[in-house]
This record gives C-alpha cells, sequence and structure tokens, in this order.
C-alpha cells in the first residue's frame, strides 16, 4: 500500500496487459472500420479488374451502343438515356418534395393533418424499393396507360420520383430545421409575413442543403433497379425510327438493369460488360455525390458557420 | 390567484395611469408556456419619445414581456398571452390587428446581433423590401445607417457581407436595419449582451441619440446600464408560486430611474439594485 | 386606409426585382416549358407529317430550343459581366459581391451546363442539334441582362437595379385596428403560399394511399382467385407459374438472407459505430465517415455483382468448393455490405447522443475508454442502437437486387434449407415474377401473387418501421 505522500511514478504509469481488454476492443473496433475499408476498396477494385477489357479497349464505343447479342458490340447506351430520363423525372419532383418539406417544417401545427403527413412520410420512406414498382404498375402502367403507354419510361420515371420523393422531403425538412431561429426572428421583427421570411430567408440558407438532398435522391434514383424490374424494364430494345413520344412511351432500361441483365446471363463471358456497366454507374454516382459535398461545403461558407 | 394577492406597490400604479402620451397600456398582463405560468399580472404604462429599461433577475420574464409588444410571442406555438397590451389605445390582440403590420412599427434588435447572411446594403434594405418598397433604396440605407452612427464605417464596403463586420458593428446594423422600416418603438432585448464595454458605450449614446425620434424599450442585466441611459425603469422578479411550485414573473417596481435606483418603494428592488440579490 | 398602402401611393417607376423567388420559379418554368413544347411538337409531329417530322427526336430539340428562348427573354435577374462595374448595380453571388473573374467562371459553367448536358441524350443527327444550340447560344448571349435559370443549379448571379429612389415609409398615426392591418396582397400571398406547400404535402398521403389501395386490392384478388386455395401455400417450392405458393420457402430464403446479412452487418456496424463516436478523433472521424457512407452509396445491383464476382470466388469457394455460382450465402454477404452504414450511422448518432457528462462521470471514477465505451455508453444507447438493428433488418428483408442476381432461382425456388444452395426470398421472387416475360401482360394469378407478396412485405416492414420509431421516440424522451 502506497503512502499518499509516496506515491511512485511507477505506479501511476499503465502497465502492459493492464487492460487487456482495451486493447482487444480497440483491435476489434479497428477491424471492423478496417474491414469496411477493406469492403468498399474490393467493390471499386472488383469492377476495374472484371471491365478492364472494355474499359481499355472499347470504352466509348460500350456508352454510345445499344445492347445487343453480340458480345463486342453491346454497350449502355439506351441503359444511359433511360437513367437519364428517369433522374429528369426524380428532378421534376423537387418542388413537391421541397413543398411538402416546408408545410411540415414552417407551417404545421400539431393537427391530426400533419402528423399524418408526418408519419406517411417516415414510413414512405421505409417501404422497400420493389413495392414501388407495384403501386407503379398498378398505377402508372395500368391505370394511366393512356399517358404513359404502359410499360414505358415514363411509368418508371413517375414511379421512382415517389420513391425519392419521401428522400427529398426528409432532407429538404433537415436543412430547413437547421436555419437558425435568429435568422427568422430577425426577419419577423422587420414585419415580414411566414410566407417572405420563408421566400427570403430561410429558402436561400436551406438551399444548398435541399440541393444536397435532391442530388442525393437522383443518385439514389440512378441507381434502383427493383421497381424497374417489376414495371418492366427490358434487356435490350431495337429503336427503329421513332419519334420522341413513342420513345418515351415505348420499350426502355436503364443502367442499373443493364448491370443485372448482364449479371444474370449464364455466361461468365458478359461478367466484364456487367463490371463495365458498374463502373459507369459508380462513376455517375459518385460525381454527383461530390457535388453534393461541394455544395454543403459552400453553406457552411457562406453562413459564416 | 387574485390581484390583490400580488401586491402591487403604490409606485407601479402611479406610473401606469394612462396618459395620452403613452405608447403602451399594460393591463393584467398573464403569460403562459404551455402550463408554465410565466409572468403575471403585469400592469405599466410606457410614454412616448422616453427610453424604459426592464431590469430582474434572470427568467424573470423580462423578455416575454417584451415580446408581447410586437407580438413576438405568437411565433412560439405554446405562449399563450392574457390580459391587454394597448398600443396608442388599440388592443393588440384584437383579432382584426395582424402582427405583421404590428412589428413593422414596432421593431426589435436581439440580444445576439442577427445580421442575414447578405450584403451590409441588403440587410438594411430588407425591411422595406419585403414592405414592398421598390427601387432606389440607396437614400434609405444611407439614412439608417446614418442613424445608427455606421455610415462612415461602411460607406465603402456596402456590398459586403455583414457577417464580415465585428460583433459591435453588427449589433448597430441590426438597430439600422430595425430603422430602415421607421418604426415607432423599438424593442430592444439585451442588445448590449455580448458586445464589450466600448462597443456597449456606442449603442447606449446612439440610444441617447435617437430617443427624439423612437420609444425606446430596453431589457438589461447591466444596472449602470439602466441608469445611464433610461428615463424609467421597471423592476421584475420571479417568485417560486406555493401551489405549482412554479417560477412566477412578476413587475415588482416601475418608476422613474432615479427613483428606483436611489430611493426605491420595494425592498426586493432595493437588494436588487445595490447587489444583494439576484 | 390601411398603412402599409398609403405609404406606397407616391411610388416611383421601378424595374421590377428578380427575388429568390423568381429565379425558383424560374427553375421549374424553364423545365416546365420545355415538357409543354415538347409534347405539343412530339403530337403535332405524331400526327402530321410535317416539315419538323423530318429528324428523329425533333420534339426534343425544338422544345429545348424553346426552353433556351424562354429563358433569354423572360428572366431579367441577372445582368451581363459589364454591369457589374457600373454604379448603379450590385453584383452579387451568394450574398456577396462577386468578382468578375468569379462571374465569368460562373458563366462558362453555366453554358457548359445548357449545352453540354443535351450532348449526352443525342443519338442522331447531330447537325440540326448543333446548329439549334448555336443559334439559341447566339440568341442568350446578345440578350443583355438576361440569363437562364440554370444558375439556380450552379450558382446564383443576382444582379440588382435599383431603378429610382424608393419612397420613403412614412410613419401613420393608429387609431383604430383598421390600422393595424396587412395590406391585402401580401396577406393573399402568404394564404395561397401555405395552402400550396399543404396541397404537397398531401401528396404523401395521397402517395400511400395508392400503394396501399393497388397492393391490397390485387392481393385480395389473388386470394379471392379460383386456382388459388390455401392447400397451395404448402408444397415443395415456390413455382408461381405452376400455381404453386409454398411461402414457407420464401419465408426460410428471406430468414436467411435477413439472418446473415445482420451477422455480418451488425458487428462490423457496431464496431465502426463505438470507433467514431469513442475512439476517433474529430480529425479520423472526418476522413473515416465519409468513406463509410459510401458504402450507403453504392447501388445494389453493384453489390449483387460484387457478391458473384468477388464474395463467391474468392471468399466463399476456397472455403467450402461445394458452393455454386449462385448463393443465399453470397447473397446474404452482399446485402450485409449493404446494411453495415445503416447500422453504423444510426447507432454513432444514438451513441453520440449519449451527454457527455455520463462519459466523464465514468473517466472520472477511473473508468478506461473501454468500460465507458460497454458499460456506459452502449446501456445508454441501447434503444437507439436496437433502432439501428431493427431498420437494418427492414431493410435486408426489403433488399431486391442483390439477391435477385446472386441468389439464383429464376422461376422459382426448391424448398432449401441450405444456405450454401440457390434460394428465393420475397422480393427476389417478385423481382423473377416481374422480369418472367409472361407478367408482362398483367393479368392472371401469378401475377397477382406478386401483390400478394407485396402486401406481406409492405406489412411486415411497416410493422418493423413503426417499432424502430416508437423505440426512436421513447430514447428521444429519456434526455
Ligand atoms: N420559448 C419558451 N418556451 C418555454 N418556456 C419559456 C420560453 N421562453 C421563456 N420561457 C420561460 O419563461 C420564463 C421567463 O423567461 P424569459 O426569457 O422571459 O426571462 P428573462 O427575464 O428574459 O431572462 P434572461 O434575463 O435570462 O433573459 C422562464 O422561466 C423561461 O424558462
Ligand atoms: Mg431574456
Amino acid at each position: 500500500m502506497h503512502d499518499r505522500q509516496t506515491v511512485s511514478l511507477d505506479s501511476l504509469r499503465a502497465r502492459r496487459g493492464d487492460d487487456a481488454a482495451g486493447h482487444v476492443f480497440f483491435l476489434l473496433i479497428t477491424a471492423a472500420v478496417g474491414l469496411a475499408f477493406f469492403i468498399v476498396a474490393a467493390v471499386g477494385v472488383d469492377v476495374v479488374v472484371e471491365a478492364w477489357d472494355i474499359l481499355a479497349n472499347r470504352l466509348w464505343d460500350f456508352l454510345a451502343s445499344p445492347s445487343s447479342a453480340d458480345e463486342a458490340k453491346s454497350g449502355v447506351s439506351q441503359g444511359i438515356r433511360g437513367s437519364a430520363l428517369i433522374a429528369a423525372f426524380v428532378i421534376l419532383t423537387f418542388p413537391a418534395g421541397v413543398g411538402a418539406a416546408i408545410y411540415l417544417e414552417e407551417y404545421a401545427d400539431d393537427t391530426w393533418l400533419s402528423r399524418l403527413i408526418q408519419v406517411t412520410v417516415r414510413n414512405l420512406a421505409g417501404v422497400p424499393s420493389i413495392v414501388y414498382g407495384l403501386l407503379g404498375v398498378a398505377v402508372f402502367v395500368k391505370g394511366l396507360d393512356g399517358l404513359t403507354g404502359g410499360r414505358s419510361v415514363i411509368a418508371a420515371g413517375l414511379a421512382i420520383a415517389v420513391l425519392v420523393l419521401p428522400v427529398i422531403v426528409i432532407t429538404a425538412g433537415e436543412a430547413l430545421r437547421a436555419v437558425p431561429t435568429p435568422l427568422r426572428e430577425g426577419a419577423y421583427g422587420l414585419g415580414a409575413t411566414q410566407w417572405e421570411v420563408i421566400r427570403t430567408q430561410v429558402l436561400p440558407a436551406a438551399l444548398p442543403g435541399i440541393l444536397t438532398g435532391t442530388v442525393l435522391g437522383v443518385a439514389r434514383a440512378l441507381g434502383e433497379a427493383a421497381p424497374l424490374l417489376v414495371i418492366g424494364a427490358v434487356g435490350f430494345y431495337t429503336t427503329g425510327n421513332q419519334d420522341f413520344v413513342e420513345q418515351l412511351r415505348g420499350a426502355f432500361t436503364a443502367l442499373p438493369m443493364n448491370i443485372a441483365n448482364y449479371a444474370r446471363l449464364p455466361a461468365e463471358t458478359w461478367r466484364g460488360h456487367a463490371a463495365a456497366a458498374s463502373f459507369v454507374l459508380l462513376v455517375l454516382v459518385f460525381l454527383i455525390n461530390l457535388v453534393a459535398i461541394v455544395v454543403r461545403a459552400r453553406i457552411s461558407k457562406r453562413l459564416g458557420r | 390567484m387574485t390581484m390583490t394577492e400580488f401586491a402591487i406597490t403604490a409606485g407601479v400604479k402611479a406610473a401606469s395611469g394612462t396618459g395620452a402620451n403613452d405608447v403602451f397600456t399594460v393591463d393584467g398582463l398573464n403569460v403562459f408556456y404551455g402550463d408554465h405560468h410565466a409572468v403575471s399580472e403585469v400592469d405599466l404604462a410606457v410614454k412616448e419619445r422616453e427610453i424604459t429599461a426592464f431590469i430582474g433577475p434572470s427568467g424573470c420574464g423580462k423578455s416575454t414581456v417584451l415580446r408581447c409588444f410586437n407580438r413576438m410571442n405568437d411565433l412560439i406555438d405554446i405562449a399563450r398571452v392574457e390580459g391587454t397590451v394597448r398600443y396608442h389605445g388599440v388592443d393588440l390582440y384584437d383579432e382584426a390587428v395582424d402582427p405583421v403590420a404590428v412589428r413593422r412599427r414596432i421593431g426589435m434588435v436581439f440580444q445576439k446581433p442577427n445580421p442575414f447572411p447578405k450584403s451590409i446594403f441588403d440587410n438594411v434594405a430588407y425591411g422595406p423590401r419585403v414592405g414592398g418598397r421598390k427601387g432606389n433604396l440607396d437614400e434609405v440605407v444611407e439614412r439608417s445607417l446614418r442613424s445608427a452612427g455606421l455610415w462612415d464605417e461602411v460607406k465603402d464596403r456596402l456590398s459586403e457581407s455583414a457577417l464580415g463586420m465585428s460583433g459591435g458593428q453588427q449589433q448597430r446594423l441590426c438597430i439600422a436595419r430595425a430603422i430602415a422600416v421607421n418604426p415607432d418603438v423599438l424593442l430592444m432585448d439585451e442588445p448590449c449582451s455580448a458586445l464589450d464595454p466600448i462597443a456597449t458605450g456606442v449603442i447606449e449614446e446612439l440610444m441617447k441619440e435617437i430617443q427624439s425620434e423612437y420609444t425606446i424599450i430596453i431589457v438589461t442585466h447591466n444596472m449602470q446600464q439602466a441608469a445611464r441611459v433610461s428615463d424609467r425603469t421597471a423592476f421584475f422578479t420571479a417568485e417560486i408560486d406555493e401551489r405549482s411550485g412554479q417560477r412566477r414573473g412578476k413587475l415588482v417596481e416601475f418608476e422613474e430611474t432615479g427613483t428606483i435606483f436611489s430611493n426605491p418603494g420595494d425592498e426586493r428592488t432595493e437588494a436588487y439594485v445595490t447587489g444583494r440579490f439576484g | 386606409m390601411p398603412t402599409e398602402s398609403a405609404g406606397l401611393s407616391a411610388e416611383p417607376p421601378t424595374v421590377s426585382l428578380p427575388s429568390v423567388n423568381s429565379r425558383a420559379v424560374g427553375a421549374v418554368l424553364e423545365p416546365a416549358t420545355f415538357l409543354v413544347v415538347a409534347a405539343a411538337v412530339a403530337v403535332a409531329e405524331h400526327f402530321i407529317e410535317g416539315p419538323i417530322g423530318g429528324f428523329g427526336p425533333s420534339a426534343f430539340w425544338v422544345a429545348f430550343w424553346a426552353m433556351a428562348m424562354w429563358s433569354a427573354w423572360h428572366w431579367p435577374a441577372a445582368q451581363t459581366l459589364a454591369s457589374s462595374f457600373s454604379g448603379n448595380h450590385l453584383a452579387m453571388l451568394d450574398g456577396r459581391p462577386a468578382s468578375p473573374l468569379t462571374l465569368a467562371a460562373r458563366e462558362l459553367t453555366r453554358a457548359g451546363f445548357l449545352y453540354g448536358l443535351p450532348l449526352l441524350a443525342i443519338e442522331k443527327n447531330i447537325v440540326p442539334v448543333l446548329a439549334m444550340m448555336a443559334l439559341s447560344g447566339f440568341v442568350i448571349a446578345k440578350a443583355p441582362g438576361r440569363r437562364a435559370p440554370w444558375d439556380f443549379v450552379v450558382g446564383t448571379v443576382v444582379i440588382e437595379d435599383f431603378g429610382g429612389p424608393a419612397a420613403v415609409i412614412e410613419r401613420t398615426e393608429v387609431h383604430s385596428v383598421a390600422d393595424l392591418q396587412l395590406n391585402e396582397s401580401r396577406n393573399r400571398q402568404n394564404v395561397r403560399a401555405r395552402a400550396l406547400v399543404l396541397a404537397f404535402g398531401m401528396t404523401s398521403v395521397l402517395v400511400s394511399a395508392l400503394i396501399v389501395w393497388s397492393i391490397f386490392s390485387e392481393a385480395w384478388e389473388f386470394f379471392a382467385a379460383q386456382e388459388f386455395s390455401w392447400s397451395s401455400l404448402q408444397g415443395i417450392g415456390w413455382f408461381p407459374r405452376r400455381g404453386i405458393f409454398d411461402v414457407w420457402t420464401l419465408f426460410i430464403g428471406t430468414l436467411w438472407i435477413t439472418g446473415i446479412a445482420i451477422a455480418l452487418a451488425g458487428p462490423v456496424g457496431l464496431g465502426v459505430a463505438f470507433y467514431l463516436s469513442e475512439y476517433a478523433s474529430p480529425r479520423v472521424r472526418r476522413t473515416v465517415k465519409p468513406i463509410i457512407e459510401t458504402l450507403a452509396s453504392i447501388p445494389s445491383v453493384v453489390l449483387g455483382l460484387f457478391a458473384i464476382s468477388f464474395i463467391t470466388p474468392q471468399v466463399l469457394q476456397p472455403i467450402d468448393g461445394s458452393i455454386g455460382f449462385a448463393s443465399l450465402l453470397a447473397a446474404g454477404l452482399g446485402v450485409g455490405i449493404l446494411t453495415v452504414p445503416i447500422i453504423a450511422s444510426i447507432s454513432e448518432d444514438a451513441m453520440r447522443a449519449v451527454p457527455m457528462e455520463l462519459r466523464e462521470a465514468s473517466y472520472g471514477l477511473g473508468g478506461r475508454r473501454v468500460t465507458t465505451s460497454l458499460r456506459v455508453v452502449f446501456p445508454a444507447a441501447l434503444s437507439g442502437i436496437s433502432a439501428a438493428f431493427i431498420v437494418g433488418i427492414s431493410r435486408a428483408i426489403g433488399e431486391t437486387m442483390v439477391v435477385y442476381i446472386a441468389a439464383g432461382g429464376s422461376g422459382g425456388a426448391v424448398l432449401e434449407y441450405d444456405a450454401r444452395n440457390e434460394g428465393q426470398t420475397f422480393t427476389a421472387a417478385m423481382a423473377s415474377l416481374g422480369a418472367g416475360t409472361d407478367s408482362v401482360a398483367g393479368v392472371g394469378i401469378a401475377f397477382q401473387s406478386l401483390y400478394a407478396l407485396g402486401a406481406l412485405l409492405f406489412v411486415i416492414t411497416l410493422l418493423l418501421n413503426v417499432l424502430s420509431d416508437a423505440i426512436v421516440r421513447r430514447f428521444r424522451q429519456a434526455y
């Protein structure tokens, strides 16, 4: 036992083996982080390795050609086109999502109506994506086939837009909530109406956050395949001399559909095509995420936080 | 709980007698946050072109009362106001009164400077613009900045972000911003609490200068400040309510500033201003 | 007379100012113009073999051109570079004065966006497209003070012209409540804005109602159909096209996938959460967290491919050679990868919400970091962590593409208890049904069985979400 006056430095020093549990625990959680890192790297490397043949030899051709039964000619131009159109539909729902978020964050009192909206938005965000495919078939493919032309990119775009809507509502809501109260109070104090406060202070301050949310929603939409499968995206189709509307209302595919189809072909020789399409999709998604990051960095700078 | 139980001093009664030049007359004001009865039975009258100071310990409801004057409490969902607040004889809480129109006339400056993340110019021009003012606001902006004593410091960088200014400058910008809509009353909630003594002095001088144009109500924790700038002082305190156990704010004494500081009518006031309490 | 308008009466003629609002409206109106014109031209082209019917996607390009023109003439928000030098303008970029150089950079970005994007969509007939783009570019460049709302996307350039001096706001006396009223038009605007956003809010309710209605009405038809009998729910496997709806098969598959996924994602996700919340310095956290988040942004099809091209041959087959091209095991691991970031981020939030005082109390008593993490933070965050697991389970159950690609079993699946073999989950079965050509007709009992599964899936995930919500709500009250 140590006397209070004579505590030796040694006794305060952590001894080896003293904290064995701590070391094991630290090792375990570091291993978890390491595994997560490894997976990220492995996905990237695996895709590039598998796709190398195509990336190195015929990248542009791959991007510009439609799918075909000929391995040397098959590409993803139809998929890119379909995905771009689907993304366009998602962007069109942006005002609806932001509007809903404004209602929930700025206007809604604690009434049954606003609680209903809140609950449905939250639950919609948790509904598996394939269920939106069922919705798409029932409502957009069968119900509105006069408009959509049945199993078309219009129906798919609408279904994916509906899928992304709760994501936009939730992220836009977070962005709106992050707007500091003093900013609102300052504007109210000068005799601005609620709408003026929202329009001139809250929305501009939240805009980068809202855009980030939308951008992430678009990235999500680009990668979503399950609803398209149900709605009836096809592996490949042939384009005749159709006009724009006929194309919109006709057969369609999308990048993730290309990947799924190539990947499920029994012959392993098509694996490279799946990987190359994945590479294109990953690059697109990461570019989009990059935009989101840059935008978010700007919000902090601009608001002086 | 009746009014008599909350004994109101003779001084308060005298001060709250309605006069022709009263901007605000408050009668039996009670404010609730949910079931928290935060302020009870306040009566007072604020005179035109005077500086009225609210002092008292933290949590006694000074800000709460102040925010009743421009209906800022409407923005808090759980806040409820009872009693009457008359502005030039018009009941501010009448159903037909629009709080937005009220706030246009009764401006507010907050504890922490809260400039908008815009240019200095746009900050000052904000009020007139949302009020529907179109066209060239240079003149309005210059006049407001001059009144706030800021013009010479910022005239060359009007288009720079207001967030780049010092704290004291930001607070004066907020005053200029409030002045730009030409209000009748300025409510200031601890406008100097985030500032150093020099910036505080500047703002105090500013208040004295613009006093000829505006009726000012200021909340402050700084007793010297109240003594220096105000014409009349209201002392609030918080007492534990026996039944609910909640802290409830009340007005103890409302008198000319000189009286409050040299010859208070209530011992609690005396204890507070001499620093023995709160 | 209401004072608000009294002050306005002496207003000089002014240039109307573009507000944030008009920019936002522009950003919506421009694509809207595009869609309307595209529809009109396409309809015309559809019926009339006319002069514009000559080249393929002409509707797109005519509409695109119309949109650009619309922007050029109707959107007076931004001004040319030159005006940023002149005295009566403030060239503002995000609330700060913009240097001409910045404006020029923005302009380049904008032009690249406006003219570069459509290049992606080109499939044929590049010549008329380029011609039209050149024309648009010329018109827009020649229209001073006008810019397209694409600025809304790439950055906001607002140059405001203040026109003549504004009227001074006069003080008016207050005599009655009539003097404290809002001017009519501002009031109306306020009320309308509220109604509009409420309508948008209602769309989510509408969507929910549509989902419930569409799924359950078809599911009902499945159970009411003649071909269906409850005895067909038992059997040797899931073969909807042969009228064998052995849901048990899919249930076992789903159980395997979810179990394997959580077995991987649970420990890894928790470990990552502990690391980020309790061990990592802010600087390390800033680099580690985005990498973990990267995992969340990998599309599930890509992970499906990863499962068959990496997990199976590089990880599973070396351990057990009998595992084939597709297996529940590989698919489960793929789904697990998707679930890691979900469990990690929700658990981390829960751990970070644990008050610092609790940790300090533990350290003050001589507790080590591991003790503090496991004995103090973990119990305090337990409800949040359980919510994380429930959300993870719900996500794993709902995951489709990984299983569809990596677990095999197209067309149906035999009842299988061994995860090393092929199998199907609820979702993968739905995907196979949807992908099959015979479901394209959208009729028949096989198609309706899709909805019966969808209804089941919807109910399960809804219950899980409600549960996790309830847990999180209780957990919020705790602090
Ligand atoms: N938004 C609110 N919600 C609930 N209670 C509130 C709210 N604002 C104030 N209160 C309560 O009302 C009482 C009075 O608060 P108020 O802010 O008016 O005090 P104050 O005198 O201004 O104090 P300080 O000097 O610290 O600013 C306090 O008990 C406070 O907790
Ligand atoms: Mg206060």
